[in-house]
C-alpha cells in the first residue's frame, strides 16, 4: 500500500510545475551556498599563506642583509633597523597569529566575517590590536552571505512549506480522500507518504550537492563532521515537516495552512531570535566602549605620570630586568632604557585596563550563556549554533583563538623584555659615545612564533535530540487529530 | 461607494480577527523596539558628550610637552549620531563610532560593536527599520493576498461586478484599505519624528520628510503588489505563494545577492594585505631620497651648510614633510578602497531596481545618517582634522623650536600651542547634498511607484473584463 501510495504521489507530482521550480531552486541555490562557503575558506587560507609569506619573507631579507648591517658605521635610526631589537619589539616585527579556517568552515561563514582571524603582533598594548578588523563594505556584514548555513536555516524551511502545505488538505478539499479512505487508507498514512515523498525532492539535492562539494572542495574534513553535517539537517527538516503535519492535521484549506506556516516560519526565523537578541543584549547590557576610551586614556596618562611609580613596580615584578650592577630597584631605575620603559609602561597599562577588558569578557560570556540557553525556544537559533561551532567560525573558537593571541603577545613581550635588558646590560645600544649600536639581533627565526591550538569542541548532540524531540511531539499531537479524523471521517461514511 | 466598501473591509477584518492580532503583534513589536533604541541613544549621547568633552580637557591640560609628543599623543573623536539613527541604526553596529587622530598614521574608526556581539546577533537586531522594511510587508501580504483572489473564487466578485460595481472603485477600496492599515502602524514613528523635531535638536526637517516619504512609499509599493497580484491570481492559496516568493527574494535574497555581486565585482584588500602594502609604500627608499632632497634643497634656498644653521627647527619641517609625503600615499591607497567601497554601494543601490527592499534600506540609513557614505563623510572629516593638527603642531616646532637663536634642546608646547588646535566638530551635511549616494536607490523606488500604478491600471481591466465575461 505505502509504495503504491508514493507511486501516485510521485505521478501527481510530476505532473505540478510547482515541483520542479522547488527542485531547481534547490539545486542552484546549493551549488551557490556551497561555493560561497567554500570562496570564504579558500579567501581566508589565502590571507593566512599571504601572512606567513611575508613573516618569512622579513626573516629572509634580514638573513641575507646582516653582514652589510655588521659592517655598517653610518649612524642608523633604531626604530629603521631590524637588526635592533628595539626597532623590531615595537615597529618592524613580522610576526603574525592566525586562526587557519576548519575543514568544515565552507558549512557556514559564521562570525569570522566580523570576527579578525590574523593579527600583527607588535609589542604593544593589547588594545592597539585585539580590535582590529577586516575592512569590508560594512553591508555585506549586516546583510551577510549566502552559505550553507543560511540556506539550510532560513530558505530549507520556506521550501518545505512551499512543497507540503498542501499535502492531504488537496485530497481533502477535491473529495478523493472519502475515496481512498474507504478503500481503507488512513489520512495519517498519505499525509506521511507525502510529506516524505516531497521533501526528499528539496532535501536528497541538497544533502548530495553540499555533501560532494564538501569533500570536493574541503580536503580533510572528517567523518564525524560530516555525519553531524548531514544529522543537523535532517533533524532541521524533520522539525519543519512535523509541524506542517500539524498544520495539515486541522484540516483546515491549504492557503490557511500556508498562511499558518509562513507564520510559523517568520515567527522561527525571524521575530524570536530577533527578539532574543534583544532581550539579552538589554538585560546584560555591555559596557560602552566610548567610556572604555575615556578610561584608556587616563589610566594612559595616569602611568605616564607616575613614571617612577610604574618603573618602582616594574623592578619589583621583574628584579632580574634590573640593572645588575645597582644594588637595588631604586638604582636601577636611573640607568633604566627607554625601551625597558615602554614596556613596563605597556605593562602597567594592560594591567589597569585588565578589569575593564574582564567585564567586556563577563558580559559577553553572560550574553552567550543566556543565548544558549534559550535557544531552545526557536529551531533555527539551536541550529545556527551548532552549525556555526561545527564550521569552527562561532563564538567559542574565536574565544579559543583571542587567549591564545594574548598569551602569545605575552610571550613576545617577554621575549623582547629580557633581550634588550640583556642587551642594555652588554651596552649593545650605546657601546662608545658616538658609536652605532650593535647588531643585537641576528637571526628572526629566534622569535617566539604563534601556532593555533585547536581544542576539542563538543558535538552538537543536544541541538539534534531537542530537535527531534520537538518533531516527536508534533508528529505525535498531528498523529492523534488525523486518527480522530479518520475515525469521524469512517464515520460519516458509514452513514 | 468607496466608503461603503471601505466599511465592508474594516467589518470583514473585524470579523475575521487576523488583522487585529496581526496589528497588535506589529504594534507591540514596534514598541519594543522603539522604546530599547530610544533608551540606548539617550545612553549613547551622554556618553558621546562627557567623553568628548573629557577628550577636550585631556587634550588642553596634557601639560608641557614636544609639539610632536603631542601629535603621537593624539586625540580621539568620536562619530555623531542623528535622531533618525534611533529608528534606523543602519550600520551603526558594523562601522566603528571612534577615530583615532595622531602623527603619522591614518586609522580606520575602532570598536564596532558587532565584534562585542554573541552569534545571535546575526539573526538582526530587533529596530522599527526592521520591523517596516521586513515585518510590514509580510503583514500587508498576509492581509491582502486574498482580497480580490478570494472574491475570484468565491464567486462574490462576478456578483459585485454585474450589481453595477465600478471595478475602479473597488480597486482603490482595496488599495486604501490595505495601506491605510500599514500606515496606520506607521503612525507611532512619524509622531515620534513630529516631537524630536520639535523638541530635539538631531533631527533635521528634510531628513526627516525623505525618511517619511519614502516608508510612505515602500509600504505603498507593497500594498500595490499584492493588490495586482490577487488581482491576477486564480485562486488565494497561487496569490499567497506567488507573494511570499517575490517577499522572500526581495527582502532576504537578492539583498544578499546584490552586495556579493558588488564585493566580486569591486574587490578590496584584506587589510593584511593593505596594511602591508600601506607600510611597503611609505618607508621606502624613495621616501629616505625625497627627505634628503627637501633637506638639499631647503639649505640651497636658505644659502648655509648645515641643518642647524637654518633660522627654523629643522626637525619640524622634516616632520612636515614626512606628513605630506605620507599623506600622498594614504590619499592614493586609502582613496582606491573607498573608491572600490563606494562602487560597491552604488552596484548594491542598482539591485533596487529588482527589490524595493534595497531602495528603502538605502534612503532610510542616508536620511538616518547611519550609512557607509555618511561613515565616510565623518572619517574623511576626521583626517581633514588630523592632517591639520599635525601642520599646526609641526609648523609651531619649525619656528618654536631648535634654532640658531633659540638654543634650547627641549623646546615644549603649554596649553597655549594645544588651543590653537580647535575643537573636533562634525555635523552632517544636508541630505539634499548627498543625493549621489543614494538617487539611485531614490529613483528605483518611484519606479517601482510608477510601474505598479500602471500595472493597477492592467489589474483593473482584468476585473472589468471577469465582469463583462
Amino acid at each position: 500500500m505505502n509504495l503504491l501510495i508514493c507511486l501516485c504521489e510521485i505521478k501527481n507530482l510530476l505532473r505540478e510545475r510547482l515541483l520542479w521550480l522547488v527542485f531547481i531552486i534547490t539545486v542552484c541555490f546549493s551549488v551557490l551556498a556551497s561555493y560561497n562557503g567554500y570562496q570564504w575558506a579558500a579567501t581566508q587560507n589565502a590571507v593566512i599563506k599571504n601572512a606567513q609569506q611575508e613573516q618569512h619573507q622579513a626573516t629572509s631579507i634580514a638573513q641575507q642583509g646582516l653582514a652589510k648591517r655588521q659592517a655598517l658605521n653610518t649612524p642608523i635610526n633604531w626604530w629603521g633597523d631590524s637588526y635592533d631589537l628595539r626597532g623590531q619589539a615595537f615597529y618592524l616585527m613580522v610576526n603574525y597569529a592566525t586562526k587557519p579556517p576548519l575543514p568544515s568552515a565552507a558549512i557556514a561563514i559564521g562570525q569570522s566575517d566580523v570576527q579578525l582571524y590574523f593579527f600583527r603582533m607588535l609589542v604593544t598594548q593589547k588594545q592597539a590590536f585585539i580590535n582590529q578588523y577586516e575592512v569590508v563594505h560594512p553591508l555585506s556584514l549586516l546583510i551577510g552571505k549566502f552559505d550553507l548555513a543560511f540556506l539550510i536555516i532560513y530558505v530549507l524551511p520556506l521550501l518545505l512549506i512551499s512543497i507540503c502545505f498542501n499535502a492531504l488538505t488537496q485530497e481533502k478539499q477535491s473529495g478523493q480522500l472519502r475515496l481512498l479512505m474507504l478503500q481503507g487508507l488512513s489520512p495519517l498514512r498519505l499525509l506521511f507518504n507525502q510529506l516524505l515523498i516531497r521533501a526528499s525532492v528539496i532535501i536528497l539535492p541538497l544533502l548530495l550537492i553540499s555533501i560532494v562539494a564538501l569533500l570536493t572542495f574541503s580536503s580533510g574534513i572528517s567523518l564525524l563532521a560530516l555525519v553531524l553535517f548531514i544529522c543537523l539537517i535532517l533533524a532541521y527538516a524533520v522539525f519543519w515537516l512535523a509541524l506542517s503535519a500539524l498544520v495539515i492535521s486541522y484540516g483546515k484549506t491549504s492557503a490557511y495552512n500556508a498562511a499558518v506556516l509562513v507564520i510559523a516560519w517568520l515567527s522561527f526565523v525571524i521575530m524570536v531570535p530577533a527578539i532574543l537578541n534583544t532581550a539579552i543584549v538589554t538585560a546584560n547590557t555591555a559596557p560602552s566602549r566610548i567610556e572604555y576610551v575615556d578610561i584608556l586614556r587616563d589610566n594612559s596618562d595616569a602611568i605616564d605620570k607616575s613614571s617612577s611609580k610604574v618603573m618602582a613596580q616594574f623592578f619589583q615584578d621583574h628584579p632580574e630586568l634590573a640593572n645588575k650592577n645597582s644594588a637595588d630597584t631604586t638604582a636601577g631605575q636611573s640607568n633604566t632604557s627607554y625601551s625597558t620603559k615602554k614596556i613596563a609602561k605597556i605593562a602597567a597599562l594592560e594591567a589597569a585596563m585588565q578589569p575593564f577588558d574582564d567585564d567586556f569578557q563577563t558580559v559577553l560570556m553572560a550574553q552567550q550563556l543566556q543565548a544558549e540557553q534559550f535557544s531552545y525556544l526557536s529551531p533555527a537559533t539551536l541550529l545556527q549554533s551548532a552549525l556555526f561551532n561545527l564550521s569552527g567560525n562561532g563564538l567559542i573558537r574565536h574565544q579559543q583563538f583571542i587567549e591564545q593571541v594574548l598569551s602569545h603577545h605575552k610571550i613576545l613581550r617577554d621575549f623582547y623584555q629580557q633581550s634588550i635588558s640583556a642587551a642594555h646590560q652588554r651596552g649593545d645600544f650605546s657601546p662608545c659615545t658616538g658609536c652605532i649600536a650593535r647588531v643585537t639581533i641576528t637571526d628572526l627565526t629566534q622569535v617566539p612564533k604563534f601556532t593555533f591550538q585547536e581544542q576539542r569542541s563538543d558535538a552538537p548532540l543536544a541541538s539534534i535530540f531537542i530537535l527531534l524531540l520537538f518533531s516527536g511531539i508534533f508528529i505525535l499531537l498531528a498523529s492523534l487529530r488525523l486518527l480522530a479524523m479518520n475515525r469521524s471521517q469512517a464515520g460519516s461514511a458509514l452513514v | 461607494m468607496l466608503i461603503l466598501i471601505l466599511k465592508k473591509e474594516w467589518l470583514e477584518s473585524k470579523r475575521e480577527g487576523r488583522t487585529l492580532w496581526l496589528s497588535r503583534i506589529i504594534l507591540l513589536l514596534l514598541a519594543c523596539a522603539l522604546l530599547s533604541s530610544w533608551h540606548s541613544y539617550q545612553q549613547l549621547q551622554i556618553q558621546k558628550t562627557q567623553v568628548a568633552k573629557s577628550e577636550r580637557e585631556r587634550w588642553l591640560n596634557q601639560g608641557e610637552k614636544g609639539p610632536h609628543a603631542a601629535a603621537h599623543y593624539g586625540v580621539y573623536i568620536i562619530k555623531p549620531d542623528t535622531g533618525l539613527s534611533v529608528l534606523d541604526p543602519g550600520l551603526t553596529d558594523y562601522q566603528g563610532a571612534v577615530l583615532r587622530l595622531e602623527a603619522h598614521k591614518k586609522n580606520d574608526t575602532l570598536f564596532r560593536n558587532i565584534q562585542d556581539s554573541i552569534q545571535m546577533q546575526r539573526f538582526g537586531d530587533l529596530n522599527s527599520a526592521f520591523i517596516f522594511q521586513t515585518l510590514l510587508p509580510l503583514l500587508i501580504i498576509l492581509l491582502g493576498f486574498n482580497s480580490i483572489a478570494a472574491e475570484r473564487e468565491s464567486g462574490t466578485l462576478k456578483q459585485l461586478l454585474a450589481n453595477g460595481l465600478n471595478p475602479k472603485t473597488f480597486y482603490m477600496a482595496k488599495v486604501f484599505a490595505l495601506s491605510g492599515l500599514a500606515l496606520l502602524l506607521f503612525v507611532p514613528v512619524v509622531l515620534y519624528i513630529v516631537y524630536w523635531l520639535l523638541f530635539g535638536d538631531n533631527i533635521t526637517a528634510d531628513r526627516s520628510a525623505l525618511f517619511i516619504v519614502s516608508y510612505i512609499g515602500y509600504l505603498f509599493i507593497w500594498a500595490l503588489m499584492t493588490l495586482i497580484v490577487s488581482s491576477y491570481a486564480q485562486t488565494a492559496r497561487s496569490a499567497l505563494i506567488s507573494l511570499l516568493v517575490i517577499w522572500a527574494l526581495g527582502c532576504l535574497l537578492l539583498p544578499k545577492f546584490a552586495i556579493d555581486n558588488a564585493e566580486k565585482q569591486y574587490p578590496t584588500l584584506s587589510s593584511q594585505m593593505f596594511q602591508s602594502k600601506l607600510e611597503s609604500e611609505i618607508y621606502t627608499p624613495e621616501r629616505q631620497q625625497a627627505i634628503a632632497k627637501f633637506k638639499q634643497d631647503t639649505l640651497d634656498k636658505y644659502g648655509v651648510d648645515n641643518v642647524d644653521q637654518l633660522p627654523f627647527a629643522w626637525s619640524g619641517a622634516q616632520l612636515q614633510f614626512g606628513e605630506k609625503f605620507s599623506d600622498k600615499v594614504f590619499d592614493r591607497l586609502f582613496g582606491q578602497r573607498q573608491m572600490q567601497l563606494e562602487a560597491q554601494s552604488l552596484h548594491y543601490q542598482s539591485a533596487a531596481i529588482f527589490s524595493p527592499f534595497i531602495a528603502i534600506q538605502t534612503i532610510s540609513m542616508a536620511a538616518a545618517a547611519t550609512d557607509f557614505a555618511h561613515h565616510q563623510l565623518f572619517s574623511n572629516a576626521g583626517e581633514i582634522h588630523r592632517r591639520s593638527i599635525q601642520a599646526t603642531l609641526n609648523g609651531d616646532l619649525k619656528d618654536n623650536g631648535l634654532t640658531t637663536r633659540n638654543r634650547s634642546k627641549n623646546y615644549q608646547g603649554d596649553h597655549h600651542l594645544w588651543g590653537k588646535i580647535p575643537k573636533f566638530s562634525y555635523k552632517y551635511p544636508p541630505i539634499g547634498q548627498l543625493t549621489s549616494n543614494y538617487g539611485r536607490a531614490v529613483i528605483c523606488l518611484i519606479l517601482w511607484l510608477v510601474g505598479l500604478i500602471s500595472l493597477s491600471y492592467f489589474a483593473i481591466r482584468r476585473i472589468k473584463n471577469e465582469g463583462q465575461q
